[in-house]
């Protein structure tokens, strides 16, 4: 399919990518308007960029990069406006989980999941996992959104979202606790 | 005596999911890595945390929407890509 050298062919942008590239980036902003508006960005910067398009990369693989940039943006942008973290007290977090002693509490200890092996099922349970991402609290889903979703390590999440490294751990930490938990109750 | 080694060399499990964050980014010291993976060893719930947080990793890189893009959403953007290309060229 893509043997030849790649060619970027702007007027078949909108048919061939943007049904994929809202597919894409819906989850990863939960919110139809900016994930629309993302996708508008991403075809007028390449579109301004089209002369430095080598054609090395597929021409899909290239529009994606740049929206992965433009999704980045938006992170950043919104981390400008909130201004500085104030974290909750750091001892206090985690007492939902664990008791004193640093042990699991028995109703959120781990259970066994009966993973399922078919494909149909496995969109179930992306289903559940963005389901239960929507319902993290916000610096946690946007924590958790970077790392697994973006898959940016901690070093660029801090710079993205402006918080310190102390901060992202805590942050990490609650938000696989609480998927992991969350995606245990709906998958009962 | 059992309590006594379980304060002092081991980590407790609120512990041991903290470090697993920082294993996966390689942000451990030696001595914490062989603390955790010794806790991992012999602690069933936090093996089952480990193993469940990796299927939700996975699962979570490949969520896609099943939504639509609304057809007038398409061709706004059509519209936008045309305008935005003629005005290119005629900057040439
Ligand atoms: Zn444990």
């Amino acid at each position: 399919m893509d043997n030849h050298i790649n060619k970027a062919e702007p007027n078949k942008w909108v048919e061939r990518y943007s049904e994929l590239m809202y597919q894409y980036v819906l989850p990863r902003v939960n919110d139809n308007d900016i994930a629309q508006e993302l996708i508008q960005e991403t075809f007028l910067s390449a579109l301004k960029a089209i002369n430095g398009y080598r054609g090395i990369a597929s021409e899909k693989n290239w529009l994606f990069s740049i929206l992965k940039n433009k999704i980045i943006d938006y992170y950043r942008k919104k981390a400008l406006q909130r201004g500085i973290v104030t974290m909750p007290d750091l001892q206090e977090y985690d007492n939902e989980w664990f008791d004193t002693g640093g042990q699991w509490v028995e109703e959120k200890a781990p259970k066994n999941w009966q993973v399922p092996e078919n494909i149909i099922e496995r969109k179930e349970i992306q289903r559940i996992i963005n389901w239960c991402k929507d319902h993290l609290k916000n610096l946690q889903q946007q924590v958790f959104t970077l790392r697994y979703m973006e898959e940016l390590d901690s070093d660029e999440i801090c710079k993205v979202l402006s918080i310190t490294p102390s901060n992202y751990w805590v942050l990490i930490h609650r938000a696989r606790l609480q998927m992991r938990s969350c995606v245990e109750k709906k998958m009962v | 005596m059992k309590k006594f080694i379980m304060k002092y060399l081991m980590l407790n499990c609120k512990d041991a999911t903290f470090l697993m964050s920082k294993r996966d980014e390689g942000k451990l010291s030696m001595i914490d890595r062989m603390r955790l993976s010794l806790h991992i060893s012999i602690c069933h719930l936090c093996r089952k945390f480990e193993k469940q947080i990796t299927e939700i990793g996975l699962g979570t890189k490949n969520v896609h929407s099943d939504f639509q893009l609304p057809v007038d959403v398409k061709s706004k953007l059509k519209k936008v890509l045309d305008e935005m290309g003629n005005s290119l060229v005629e900057n040439f």
